[in-house]
């Protein structure tokens, strides 16, 4: 019997690829024995675009960084302008931008509810959850004017207030996605076969998580309860009752989802509570003629919580009107490269793209 | 009272200037520190920070073009698990031959923020290990995230107009044009002509 590898390139052009990358594998069998992500294929040069345009034209493209969840990069690109400037935020303001948050937080885990089923060859799954969505997406249309992205959360506050009885159709809103909740529950997490696929797989090395850079739902799947919005609160977050997922588990793809499924309830739950804490005034500290805003000279390093992790901003001031540097790190940057090179080791052929999906691997801004 | 609130901040800077004495660090804001140190001490400064205080979580790695001074300056943003601080380590090198010391074997996720600013500002990291493409491909100009590189140039010179959009090359142009009005003193500095 001859022993030999061959080279499988999963993607650029592959159903189970999360997205415009690839993954260069040696297989053995069908035992990956080596992982090589490929980028390149998305990159739109967003940083390099930020240092041509002034503060104001900038905050217009850093949604695009992130197509299923855009809300955290509006966040994290108006909280670092205004770290910088030191400009205030009305109380109104940094509310709705939590529930944004939230919301925009629910959306994304319930694209990943298809993407993970869909990768496990349950395809009900992905056809209930993005229905569901569409009706968040109904609110950020009727809030923001846009289904996906949104440039709502801008520096200064938001763009503009909530229209009248938009609480209330938030709150219905949720009131039907926890009966939802229930029934993915029943559709995924009863099913044996998701099961299966799922325990076992894709295992993180819980003492080295850390050290590895690895953040948000992995890093909390394998028992450590870390969360930007807890460890470094941003606008209200420390106002609010949540709790951040303790799951006692494997590591594996299953604990990430359990992390998952736990959270849109605390998502859901801290939803209703800004509609019901949120106090009325301004929602907005208006800036000057955004065509002569200059910002003083300084630095931020600003971080949010995304439904994929923490995602981080260093942006670098010159004092001139247009950002020296915006610098972006999401959390597929270590997920979907060294973490991933490393998981895929040694695991099925079948379970890559199942693993990848666990890891909430985002091309996107791999490459800004 | 401030004082009070950023005992653990306060405490990081002192063991930092007890540890090494050409460093200047100070406390950028509540969980915010900043240390500037040279490159040459810095896989020993990471180390320290690494082993010694626990930071054992490399968050971020960014590079800034200071081209007036002929500076890149790359900032190592660290974290601590439970204490709950960023700490923010500042390196420079000279913009000409840039160079800096590799700190993968510290953390293995710098490889790929490494290879990265090799590709896009061109700074080598003598033993760095990985692909030399990373995102870009066959790239035979400037590395360009660099301030020097002239973008607009670029596209001139490498791609060519749809044929029929010749005339939409400034926005803001022909709006004026179209409309017949003016463009407004303030705004003619953005405008390409």
């Amino acid at each position: 019997m001859r022993e030999e590898t061959t080279t499988l390139y999963l993607g650029p052009q592959h159903p189970g690829i999360t997205g415009n990358m690839m993954v260069k594998l040696q297989v053995r069998g069908d035992t990956v024995e080596k992982a090589e992500t490929h980028i390149g294929y998305l990159h739109r040069g967003f940083e390099k675009l930020m240092e041509r345009r002034n503060w104001l034209q900038s905050f217009t493209i850093v949604c695009r960084i992130c197509v299923p969840e855009p809300d955290p990069n509006e966040e994290n690109y108006a909280r670092g302008v205004e770290e910088i400037e030191g400009r205030e935020v009305p109380e109104r303001a940094k509310y709705i931008r939590v529930m944004v948050l939230e919301l925009a937080r629910l959306a994304s885990y319930m694209l990943w509810y298809g993407g993970q089923a869909g990768s496990a060859g349950l395809y009900t799954m992905g056809q209930w959850s993005v229905g569901d969505r569409n009706y968040i997406l109904d609110l950020f249309e009727e809030l923001t004017g846009g289904r996906v992205y949104h440039m709502y959360i801008w520096p200064g506050g938001v763009r503009r207030d909530l229209p009248e009885g938009f609480g209330d159709k938030v709150l219905k809103t949720m009131d039907y996605l926890e009966k939802r909740l229930d029934e993915y529950d029943r559709l995924l997490f009863d099913n044996s076969i998701f099961q299966k696929r799922a325990q076992g797989v894709g295992i993180i090395d819980p003492k080295k998580a850390i050290e590895w850079g690895v953040v948000g739902p992995p890093l909390r799947g394998c028992g450590i309860p870390s969360d930007v919005r807890k460890d470094d609160p941003y606008e209200v977050y420390d106002k609010l009752d949540f709790e951040v997922p303790n799951i006692d588990g494997n590591s594996d793809v299953w604990a990430r989802a359990l992390v998952r499924r736990q959270e849109m309830r605390e998502s859901i739950k801290i939803v209703r509570q800004v509609i019901e804490k949120m106090p009325s005034g301004e929602y907005y500290n208006k800036i000057p003629n955004p065509l002569k805003w200059s910002i003083p000279k300084g630095d931020a390093y600003v971080k949010t919580e995304s439904a994929r992790g923490e995602f981080a901003y260093y942006m670098v001031s010159d004092g001139s009107d247009k950002p020296r540097r915006v610098h972006v790190k999401g959390p597929a940057y270590v997920h979907g490269i060294t973490l991933l090179e490393n998981l895929l080791v040694g695991e099925n052929i079948a379970d890559v793209s199942f693993i990848m999906n666990s890891l909430g691997t985002c091309p996107p801004e791999m490459e800004r | 009272m401030e004082n009070k609130e950023l005992v653990l901040e306060n405490t990081l800077v002192q063991a930092l200037q007890e540890g090494f004495t050409r460093l200047e660090a100070t406390v950028k804001r509540k969980a915010r520190v900043e240390a500037k140190i040279d490159k040459d001490i810095l896989p020993s400064l990471l180390l320290f920070a690494k082993e010694k205080l626990g930071y054992n979580h490399l968050s971020h790695i960014g590079c800034v073009d200071w081209i007036e001074d002929g500076l890149f300056e790359i900032v190592y943003i660290l974290w601590h698990p439970t204490e709950k601080i960023n700490l923010l380590i500042k390196a420079s090198t000279e913009r000409e031959n840039a160079i800096m010391p590799n700190i993968d074997y510290i953390w293995r996720q710098a490889n790929t923020y490494e290879r990265e600013m090799r590709e896009m500002f061109g700074i080598e990291f003598p033993g760095l290990v990985g692909r030399k493409d990373f995102i870009l491909e066959d790239w035979q100009d400037i590395p360009p995230m660099r301030r020097d590189f002239d973008t607009e140039k670029y596209v001139n010179e490498h791609f060519f107009n749809r044929p029929g959009r010749e005339d939409a090359k400034d926005v803001r142009e022909q709006v004026a044009k179209r409309s017949g009005e003016d463009i407004p003193e303030f705004a003619k500095k953005y405008s390409r002509k």
